[in-house]
Order: C-alpha cells, then sequence, then structure tokens
C-alpha cells in the first residue's frame, strides 16, 4: 500500500514538474529579451557579461539586464536583419562550442579572432581594435614600469581569453586561468597573483569600480587586439549580413561611442555593506536561481532514483547480458568526473550526433544519469540486505517476481537504506551546481552574475552557500519524517 | 493429488536428491522425517518448485507442474507453504499480510479479504493482533500468522517445511495444536518435521528419508513400531 502511495507522490511531482517546465525552457540562461512573436526569427547571441563595457549586468528597474557596447552591437545587427535579439549569457570559454553545436548563431563577446579560433569557426571583420593592460594592485602601480619585470611572477587571467595567451608569452610567468573576470579580480586581491591581463577598457571599468587596483605602465607587446564576431564556419550569409552592418556602424564611429556610452552606465552599484541587506537587494537574482537549482534538483533525483532502481534490478535479474549492461553503466559514469560527462552531453553529442539539448535538458540528462548509478549501487546493497526468506514466501504465495519484488522486496529494501539515499539527494543539490558551466542559471551562476555586478568577492558566495545550506537541510529533515513513518513496523 | 516420479537435485556436485518417487493423496497427511541433509527440506521445496528438480517429473491434480510451460505462480496459489522461520512481511500488519495475496491474486475486494482473514484469525486465537505488526510478536503467534496467511489463499494442500524448529519450546504445542486442527478438517498436508510424537499422532503415512531416497514408508505404526529398515531403525533408536 505504502509503496502505491510513494509511486503516486512521486507521479503527481513529475506530472506538476512537467507542466511547469515549459515557463523554464525559453528562459535558459537569462534575459533573453524575448516578446513572443513568433513570425519574426530569432537570433541567438552569445557572450560572457561579465566584461564590462563590452557586456554586463545591469539592475535596471530591480530586473537584471545584460548591457554593453557589444550588446549594442548586436541589437544593430538583430535589428538590420529584421530579427528578434535573444541573448545566451554563459562562460567564455563555453561560448565557441556552444557556437559550433548550433545553440547560438554568433558570438559577440570582445572575442579576438585568433588563428587557433579560426580553424573552428569564421570572423567578421573587425569592429574595434583594443588594447591590452597590465592591471595590478593599487600599491603595486609603480613596480611594473616595463614588461620584463613582469617575468617569473604570478599572473592571472580568464580561461581561454586572448590573454591568457598574452600572458603565457611573458617569461617564467605563472599564469593562473580562471573562468571569470572577477575571479581574476580576486585573484589579485587575494595576492595569489600579483598582475593580471587585461583589456584595456575592461581594466578601466575594473579601476573605477573596485578600491586597491591600478594599472601598470607596463604595455604588452603586440597589445593591440583586434574584436570579431564569430559565426559558425561556413556560414557565409549571415557573415555578409554582419560585415554590412559593422561597415555602417564603422562609418558612423558608433562603437566608440557605444563603449563610451556603456562605460558611463557602468557606475558600479553601491552595494549595500551589511550582508542582510545585501542579500535583500539581490534576492531577485538568488530568487531565479534558486527556482533552477530547485527545479534540477527535483528532477535529478526523481530520475535518478527511477533509473538507478531499474539499473540495481538489471544488475540482479540475473540474466548475463542485463547485468552486464547494468555493471558497465554504474562504473562507467561513477568513474569519470560528473563536468566530462555533462560537457559531452552538452557539448559533444551537438557537434557529433546532431542531438541538440537545451542547457536545462544537459543539466537534468547529467544529474539524473550520474546520480543513478551511485543510488544503484545504494539500492543493490539494500535488496540483497532483505532476507531471502521474504522473496520465498511472497513466491510460495503465488505472487509473480515483479510483484513480489514491488509490494514486498523493494519497500524493505529501501526502508534500509533510506539515510544512504538521503545522503544521494543531498550530493545532488549540490553537485547541481556544476550546471553553471553550461550556462544554466542556476544559484550558482546567480551568485556569481551578482559577484560580478558589485565587484564584491564575498557575500554573493556567502548567500548562495547558506542558500544551499538551507535546501540541504530542509531536505534532511523531510527525509527524517519520511524515515520515521516507514519504521511503523520496528516498534516492539 | 501430487505425484513425484524420479525427482532428481543436486547443488553444484553435491547430489541431494538422488531419485523419489511418491504419491500423496487428497486429504491425505504425509510426514517426511530423516536426519539432517538426508534431504527431505530439499523434496519439501521441490514440490512448488522453490527449488527446480533436476530430474523427474512432479505431477499436482495431474498437471505436470515441472513442465516449462506450466504456470508455476498459478500452481503456487493453490500449494500453501509454512516457513521455518515465518517469513512474515515486516512492513506490513498481520492483516495485509494475510490478505495481501488474496486481493492481488484472486481480486477479491479488501472488505472480503479482511471478513476471510478475521475468520481465520478467530480460528487460531489471534483475531486481536491483527493490527499488530510482525515485530510485536512472539514466535508461536507469529508460525500461526504465517499459517493463516497460507491459508487465505484456500490452498488444496499445504506445506510445511519443519514449522517448530525455530521455536521455543513453550510455544511447540500452539502451533502443532492449529495444524492438528488443519489436519482434522481434511486438508492435504506434507510435513518435513523433527517433532516424531506429533508425527506418530497426525500423520497418515510416514516417508523416511535418508541420503536423498525414500528408505521406507508406511503408517505411523508400521514405521514407528516396527521400522524394517535398518537406518530406519537407527535413525528411530537416537531421536525417540
Amino acid at each position: 500500500m505504502r509503496l502505491k502511495k510513494i509511486t503516486h507522490l512521486m507521479l503527481a511531482l513529475l506530472l506538476t514538474v512537467l507542466a511547469v517546465y515549459p515557463g523554464y525552457a525559453h528562459a535558459e540562461a537569462q534575459n533573453a529579451s524575448a516578446s513572443d512573436t513568433p513570425e519574426k526569427k530569432t537570433i541567438k547571441v552569445g557572450l560572457s557579461a561579465d566584461f564590462a563595457p563590452y557586456e554586463f549586468i545591469m539592475t535596471v528597474d530591480g530586473n537584471s539586464k545584460i548591457v554593453g557596447s557589444d550588446v549594442m552591437i548586436a541589437e544593430q545587427i538583430a535589428s538590420d536583419m529584421g530579427a528578434e535579439l535573444q541573448l545566451e549569457n554563459m562562460p567564455f570559454d563555453s561560448l565557441l562550442p556552444a557556437l559550433q553545436s548550433g545553440r547560438i548563431d554568433m558570438v559577440i563577446s570582445g572575442m579576438t579572432p585568433t588563428d587557433e579560433r579560426r580553424q573552428n569557426v569564421d570572423f567578421s571583420d573587425l569592429y574595434y581594435v583594443s588594447r591590452q593592460v597590465i592591471l595590478t594592485r593599487a600599491g603595486d602601480v609603480d613596480k611594473y614600469k616595463t614588461m620584463d619585470e613582469l617575468a617569473g611572477k604570478p599572473i592571472g587571467v580568464q580561461t581561454g581569453s586572448i590573454q591568457e595567451e598574452i600572458a603565457n608569452g611573458i617569461p617564467d610567468a605563472q599564469v593562473t586561468a580562471v573562468k571569470s573576470i572577477s575571479d581574476v579580480v580576486s585573484l589579485l586581491l587575494s595576492d595569489r597573483v600579483d598582475a593580471a591581463v587585461f583589456e584595456g577598457p575592461v581594466a578601466e571599468s575594473q579601476v573605477k569600480n573596485r578600491a586597491g587596483l591600478g594599472i601598470a605602465e607596463a604595455v604588452p607587446e603586440d597589445s593591440d587586439t583586434p574584436m570579431a564576431i564569430a559565426v559558425e564556419k561556413g556560414n557565409t550569409g549571415l557573415l555578409t549580413q554582419i560585415n554590412s552592418t559593422l561597415e555602417r556602424l564603422n562609418s558612423e564611429n558608433a562603437v566608440d561611442e557605444y563603449i563610451r556610452q556603456a562605460n558611463e552606465m557602468n557606475t558600479g552599484e553601491t552595494a549595500p555593506g551589511n550582508i542582510f541587506s545585501f542579500f535583500w537587494k539581490y534576492r531577485g537574482f538568488y530568487g531565479d536561481g534558486v527556482k533552477y537549482t530547485l527545479l534540477l534538483s527535483a528532477l535529478g533525483v526523481l530520475f535518478g532514483f527511477l533509473i538507478g532502481l531499474l539499473i540495481a534490478l538489471l544488475r540482479l535479474s540475473g540474466v548475463k547480458i542485463l547485468k552486464w549492461i547494468a555493471v558497465v553503466y554504474t562504473e562507467v559514469l561513477r568513474g569519470t568526473p560528473m563536468l566530462v560527462q555533462l560537457l559531452i552531453i552538452h557539448f559533444g553529442f551537438a557537434t557529433a550526433f546532431d542531438i541538440k539539448f537545451t542547457v536545462l535538458q544537459s543539466g537534468i540528462i547529467t544529474l539524473s544519469i550520474n546520480s543513478s548509478a551511485y543510488l544503484a549501487e545504494i539500492f543493490r546493497a539494500g535488496i540483497q540486505g532483505v532476507d531471502k526468506g521474504q522473496m520465498e514466501a511472497a513466491r510460495s504465495l503465488g505472487m509473480p517476481y515483479g510483484m513480489a519484488m514491488r509490494t514486498i522486496v523493494i519497500p524493505q529494501a529501501i526502508k534500509s537504506v533510506l539515510p544512504a539515499i538521503g545522503n544521494e539527494f543531498v550530493v545532488i543539490i549540490k553537485e547541481s551546481s556544476i550546471v553553471s558551466f553550461i550556462g544554466v542559471a542556476d544559484l550558482m551562476f546567480q551568485a556569481n552574475a551578482v559577484r560580478t555586478l558589485t565587484y564584491s568577492g564575498l557575500y554573493p558566495l556567502v548567500i548562495a552557500a547558506a542558500i544551499y545550506l538551507v535546501m540541504t537541510l530542509i531536505l534532511s529533515k523531510l527525509l527524517n519524517v519520511f524515515e520515521r513513518r516507514l519504521s511503523a513496523g520496528d516498534n516492539r | 493429488m501430487i505425484t513425484v516420479k524420479n525427482l532428481q537435485k543436486s547443488f553444484g556436485k553435491n547430489v541431494v536428491l538422488r531419485g523419489i518417487d511418491a504419491n500423496i493423496q487428497k486429504g491425505e497427511v504425509v510426514v517426511v522425517i530423516g536426519p539432517s541433509g538426508s534431504g527431505k527440506s530439499t523434496f519439501l521445496r521441490c514440490l512448488n518448485r522453490l527449488e527446480e528438480a533436476g530430474g523427474g517429473e512432479i505431477l499436482f491434480e495431474n498437471k505436470p507442474i515441472t513442465d516449462k510451460k506450466n504456470n508455476i505462480d498459478k500452481t503456487r496459489e493453490k500449494m500453501g507453504m509454512v516457513f521455518q522461520q515465518f517469513n512474515l512481511f515486516p512492513h506490513k500488519t498481520v492483516l495485509e499480510n494475510i490478505t495481501l495475496a488474496p486481493i492481488k491474486l484472486q481480486g477479491i475486494s479488501k472488505a472480503e479479504a479482511d471478513k476471510r482473514a478475521e475468520v481465520l484469525l478467530q480460528s487460531v486465537g489471534l483475531a486481536d493482533k491483527k493490527s499488530a505488526y510482525p515485530a510485536q510478536l512472539s514466535g508461536g503467534q507469529k508460525q500461526r500468522i504465517a499459517i493463516v496467511r497460507a491459508l487465505a489463499m484456500q490452498p488444496h494442500v499445504m506445506l510445511f517445511d519443519e514449522p517448530t524448529s525455530a521455536l521455543d519450546p513453550e510455544m511447540v504445542g500452539e502451533v502443532l495444536d492449529v495444524m492438528k486442527k488443519l489436519a482434522e478438517d481434511g486438508m492435504t498436508m506434507v510435513i518435513v518435521t523433527h517433532e516424531m510424537g506429533f508425527a506418530r499422532e497426525v500423520g497418515d503415512r510416514i516417508l523416511f528419508m535418508d541420503g536423498g531416497v525414500i528408505v521406507e514408508e508406511g503408517t505411523p505404526d508400521e514405521v514407528f513400531g516396527a521400522p524394517k529398515n535398518g537406518r530406519t531403525q537407527d535413525f528411530l533408536s537416537k531421536v525417540l
């Protein structure tokens, strides 16, 4: 009876989630400038919005919005094409894979057309040439007058960026590459690196908004860094349209003006000094993030549970081939990092088999199959731990194997491994944070957005940690209640 | 009702049954005795195919149940079984233990199943325990519930696998009384037991097994009173 209730509960949960799901489907990263005019074609532009003044996040009337000079260029291109603009915010090093897998139409993210990149994607004409500078702590500005003085120093850069290449060219430099610009600044301010290679205007906006930073006199050689728009290789039609817009903008000297405007907009948020008012001010970000984290975790737990149970049953089925499949499944998924699985499912499948999951789907699939491998082992232990006589008694009454498993063995197995299952659920909630890597706007993603927005290194992360903790504590509590309910037969 | 022809069974290299022939009539109470390791439990478990026979044939109500085409689940509905370790379902109440199979397998209503269970519980003196969980019961009570659970399927034959061996001595009597009453009501029963007094009193026929074969069979008076085979005499001299 009781298992039936659980099944019904799960089914209800699944249906609710599916009903809610379409609402989330559009708003993958954030700020799709979506007004639903179906006949109008949308153009998806990928960018990494922590690169002020080119692209960054601002709060406008309490809502977060991606703005910047690149965004203005994107708006011009879209309007020339008569298309609806949709911005897709994701980490910088996910941009090109997303482009190659056809999830976005172009990348406008201050990207320099290097030879390596040209091998994989096509670039438009240049739309801006910026210079590179050395960002350092305010007190160290005089230390680095020439590039030679940086030799052998620890230097911070953003992963996959042109600055990373420049830093690698400095003799004996110890280069640390991290995911976002705000991480680079945090490295610098926490004395982990002594200098960082930055895009000129980006460095200026950091200096303007964050105390303790300065720009050194040293200038990287060949520091002129051109920027161009990337499209999928061979997409000449789109490229021609982009180039004609860029030509028009160049003739109007518009890009310089956009950068000036964007710099003006980027006044930096004056973030409250008290963590509670800080949280209250940015609660919208965290609220949005929690929705995705909860959705991902709930579906990850649900499908992980069901698939895990299935795998455990295959493993115990006694049919050699099924058992073998289950063993391989479990070993492969437990023995490889979840991040690798996520990237293979999201980018690998898209390029190799043309299977294009949305970021949310990729996230849910990865979480589900990864946790199912762990849960399968837990279930197997639980099922094997149920006395053999239980199965025999059920079968002797005439119950078929499946019914005996379902009504007699599995409920007892689950009850005995409930604490271990609870552990795994908690792990799923926490691990769900890796989906921010492909651009799902979950709690971690939003915490990073707030970091970029406020130039604050600590509060956004402490708040995210606190919210994760609250979610896992609530889950533990719920599981305790459930466990007590199931222990009805234990009292003597 | 049950006909066993040349039944054989091995576990790996260990040969447990070396060709058993037996015939169990409707309404008959057959008690299987013998030293431990003689194969009597395996023989009983082969009858409802909890153990798959390695060779030979078993007919139940004239149907060959060892045949692959036979739906063993349907057959088992008519063969109740009682285990040494009771094997009650610990996560279900006494009433649920009893009514689960009739509701799920015979498709009767819960109300009807409850009524059937209550009548049976009454007959074994445990009507007041219907809402209890197995962990709250004594061994003797558990085994009586296990018998009722099997009876609730209204089986044509009851198989007992050492039903009193796991019980404290003072609880053996209450279980044997239930079985005795069942025998008096005309139930066909096959009982593996070490309770010689009970075997002699209730059994219509005794099978003495040793080394995987039936060494001697006959009425209780014949087997207990004047055993012909040396091994039977030897065994009985040790246990009586």
